[in-house]
């Protein structure tokens, strides 16, 4: 049997790869914890996390490196099965975490939490030359999230009255998204230059934000997540077949459909809002997965959700070193890793016909 | 023995699609709908698999699966549609999801071992490590009966099962409905637009027109006038070696 067939049937070997990819997780988590600017040997770090070195070795490792690490771990896991699952329940290899709008959604929450109030043309008293100094991380995480959950409700909410299809959820998604952008838009243009940097440095999705408080909110929703997903796996499967088969074995297709596009966008929403957008790790590690070991979701929603915390260690672990002292956007690294090796993967497979 | 009494589905009030059909199909035997485009054949289907909610009564085997949840109904019967596709999922997989209505989260070893017996049953036991999209058309209307097997029903429904197979694929999907009903009882509703097919399969037939079913009963109710009733050609039902053929006129 050729491997890649093997690949995708041999249920053992399967399952040892989802097991190498956890420890590969693993290591990579500890590898991360150890890199950083401040010059810690191993032994430190060890010490530092069982608390036992120096007060300042501790503080790096409690309060930046830990909540950083974490942070990478649980938002690629959750982007990579919020990919999945949006592209499984919208039947659309195009989808990602972000197809409902919820990025740009969050995008404009935040710009109009960090242009527009926090010292700026709503605000009382216009402080224009110190806006950065009044903008509150929490009240940006807060409005960036109020906007994306509102934006998944309102596209679920039509979906259910009129009963969408999911191409045309889909497409409500696109149009939804255009109208947050373009709101984006027109506030930056109002924007004061301090404002407007800040409001772009967001954007660019650092993990350095992170605090443990969030970890345990983005553990939170995408341990539940994932449970839930997974228990669902056989019904993905049928799904695949389309909406009738999936109906004719018992599925309540709607409903399945409406609270894994809710879930979904609920880890998006969560982890942009904390960390702003990382893009492509949503899309390209349930692609990587289902090309390697198949469509069966029993196996694929693990697979990609190791994967994808993989791919943002490693981003993480690189945009810490490449970038000599300050931290590459870790949202670029991500894709300037990733794209190459898809597109690779996808010159070196034999396009089905 | 399948029973629809009076049914009546419309998508918009105004215009009903289903106007009271009217159906009787007993166990162990291959019924043949036969109809226009735009009859009401896949609404009736679409009713009978719950798809869809009409009025009346459907009863299988003196259950009412009108009154049933989804996933009991499930139980009971099997939807081979018109072509499968799978993504990437495996033969043994696709089968699989044929199971999914008597199946907790995960598959048992029960469920393994009757996706097993389904993939056995069709001969798919070479391919069922190959994905299904990489399959022939014949192969794939053969996983798409193994799927529908695999829960066991009693009630297996055909959804134009011919109209993308060569002659070849055709005969075999016929003679995979024959084994169907006669070895394992279970009844075998086919909706087809190939008279042919229909006089080689059918033991029932019933000719649909307009939401209703104009006229039920053995072969001898498909000839010349029906036809003309039913679909608005001529044709003449002729007999050569004990077999029915259909010659269309000019």
């Amino acid at each position: 049997m050729k491997w890649a067939q093997k690949l995708k049937s041999d249920k053992r070997l399967q399952w040892a790869i989802v097991g190498c990819l956890a420890i590969l997780v693993i290591v990579l988590f500890f590898v991360c914890l150890f890199v950083g600017s401040a010059q810690m040997s191993v032994k430190d770090c060890f010490d530092a996390l069982a608390g036992k070195s120096t007060p300042a070795f501790n503080r790096i490792i409690h309060n930046i490196r830990l909540p950083r690490v974490i942070a990478a771990l649980v938002a690629g896991a959750g982007l990579a099965i919020a990919g999945l699952i949006m592209q499984t329940t919208l039947g659309n290899s195009m989808a990602s975490p972000g197809t409902l709008g919820v990025s740009n959604a969050a995008v404009f929450g935040a710009n109009l939490s960090m242009i527009a109030f926090a010292g700026g043309f709503l605000t009382v008293g216009k402080n224009l030359s110190d806006a950065i100094k009044g903008v509150n991380p929490f009240a940006v995480s807060a409005l960036a999230f109020a906007f994306a959950i509102g934006s998944v409700l309102l596209i679920l909410g039509l979906s259910r009255i009129r009963h969408f299809g999911s191409n045309t959820i889909v497409l409500a998604g696109i149009a939804l998204g255009a109208v947050w952008t373009a709101g984006t838009t027109l506030l930056q243009f109002y924007a004061t230059d301090v404002g407007i940097s800040a409001a772009v440095v967001w954007s660019f999705g650092d993990l350095g934000r992170a605090t443990m408080t969030q970890d345990y909110i983005l553990i939170g929703v995408v341990g539940a997540s994932f449970v839930a997903f997974w228990l669902l796996s056989w019904r993905y499967n049928a799904l695949l077949g389309g909406d009738s088969v999936a109906k004719s074995v018992g599925v309540n297709v709607t409903a399945l459909r409406l609270c894994s596009l809710l879930l979904a966008s609920l880890i998006t929403a969560v982890c942009v809002s904390f960390l702003g957008v990382i893009g492509f790790v949503g899309i390209i590690c349930p692609h990587v997965v289902k090309r390697l070991l198949g469509s069966n979701h029993v196996v694929t929603i693990p697979a990609s959700l190791l994967t994808g915390s993989l791919l943002l260690l490693t981003a993480d672990a690189l945009s810490r070193t490449v970038g000599g002292g300050s931290a590459l956007p870790v949202g670029a690294i991500t894709s300037l890793l990733g794209a190459p090796f898809f597109l690779v993967m996808l010159l070196s497979a034999k396009e089905r016909r | 023995m399948l029973t629809v009494r009076n049914l009546t589905f419309g998508y918009d009030k105004k215009r009903p699609v289903l106007q009271g059909v009217d159906l009787l199909l007993p166990d162990g035997q291959i019924g043949v709908l036969l109809g226009k485009n735009g009859a009401g054949k896949s609404t009736l289907f679409k009713c009978l698999l719950g798809l869809v909610k009409g009025q009346g009564q459907i009863v299988l085997d003196d259950k009412d699966l009108g009154k049933m949840r989804p996933r009991e109904r499930a139980t009971l019967i099997g939807y081979v549609p018109q072509d499968i596709s799978f993504g990437d999922l495996t033969v043994s997989d696709s089968v699989m999801t044929g199971r999914l209505s008597t199946m907790h989260a995960f598959c048992s070893p029960e469920d393994r071992r009757a996706a097993d017996e389904a993939i056995r049953l069709l001969g798919l036991e070479e391919v069922r490590d190959h994905e299904v999209s990489k399959l022939s058309g014949g192969e794939r209307q053969k996983v798409a009966v193994a799927r529908a097997l695999a829960a066991d029903p009693q009630l297996l429904v055909f959804d134009e099962p011919t109209g993308n197979l060569d002659i070849a694929n055709e005969r075999l999907v016929l003679s995979l409905a024959k084994n169907i009903a006669n070895e394992r009882g279970i009844s075998v509703l086919i909706a087809v637009h190939n008279l042919q097919f229909a006089f080689s399969a059918g033991d029932v037939f019933y000719m649909m027109k307009d939401g209703v079913i104009a006229h039920q009963g053995g072969w001898e109710i498909v000839n010349e006038e029906t036809i003309l009733d039913t679909y608005g050609i001529h044709a003449q039902v002729v007999q050569i070696n004990n077999k029915r053929s259909i010659v269309y006129e000019e």
